[in-house]
């Protein structure tokens, strides 16, 4: 049972998307703070209103990140999927095979405000 | 005015003006939401075809703190398991019960968080309207194949904890 406090932040709430160094892609710096101990992996994923996936590049898809540690990274999108971009989530992920019999996955997701 | 109050003033002008530069406003942007993982939850097994979280039963509820630094500007949403994330083989199907519930509140307002939630499926959305603290605990049942007994083995199940700006 886990009985130490454990919290997953990211900034900004509200994502502004600007032109890249690269024709035809934007980009958007986010940052992600790690106080979960048990979790060592975030993945990153880009959505439009209705929740459907959206490809993007990134440094890292899954951010390893230590304890109490924060990351910047910049995720990429084509300026034909801009319009469509409405969250960016960074999610928890969990190692199978632990001892716990319920665990608890975490998801933040900033927004490109007013879509 | 005299020469010399004049010749004063003159060397003290540009003074003031160079310590108006060394003054720096400083800010840090804060998250304006946390997800804090208190207790994680665990399965009470009270009988051979059932799991569950209930304490009578020797479960422990798994308890998620929500802060939120500005209001009205996140909502969140809680996923009660409906699968095991990993199990022994299951050759039957099991049977999934669950529900997240407004705990302790900060702020004597966010008691109306329960009547307000929205609940589809397997997901309870909750409008976090207030600035301030908020505990949600998440129950899960699992009942399989009926009154099947469940093989022996780890079984794991996940509960998701999301924070989605408006």
């Amino acid at each position: 049972m886990c009985t130490k406090l454990y919290a997953h932040e990211m900034t900004p709430t509200y994502i502004e998307l600007k032109p890249s160094y690269v024709d035809g892609v934007s980009v958007t710096t986010m940052k992600l703070f790690n106080r979960r101990e048990d979790v060592e992996y975030y993945t990153i994923e880009v959505f439009t209103f209705d929740w459907e996936p959206i490809p993007f590049a990134s440094e890292y898809k899954t951010i390893n990140i230590g304890f109490n540690k924060t990351k910047f990274f910049d995720v990429y999108i084509r300026s034909n999927d801009v319009d469509k971009v409405v969250y960016i989530c960074t999610q928890s992920k969990l190692f199978k095979g632990t001892d716990q019999i319920t665990l608890i996955t975490s998801r933040i997701c900033s927004k490109i405000k007013d879509r | 005015m005299d020469i010399k109050t004049i010749t004063a003033l003159a060397f003290l002008m540009p003074a003031t003006a160079a310590m108006a530069v060394d003054s720096p406003i400083t800010g840090i942007v804060e998250p304006k939401c946390s997800i804090w993982t208190e207790t994680s939850g665990v399965y009470g097994h009270p009988l051979p075809y059932k799991l569950t979280t209930t304490p009578a039963d020797g479960g422990v509820i798994a308890s998620i703190r929500v802060d939120i630094a500005q209001a009205d500007y996140y909502k969140t949403r809680f996923t009660h398991p409906n699968s095991f994330s990993s199990s022994p083989t299951l050759t039957d199907a099991v049977a999934w019960t669950g529900q997240t519930k407004v705990g302790q509140v900060s702020v004597s307002g966010m008691s109306a968080y329960e009547a307000a939630k929205v609940t589809y499926n397997n997901v309870t959305e909750f409008n976090m309207t207030l600035a301030g603290s908020t505990w949600f605990t998440v129950e899960s049942t699992a009942q399989y194949g009926s009154t099947k007994s469940l093989p022996a083995g780890n079984y794991t199940a996940l509960i998701k904890a999301e924070c989605i700006a408006k």
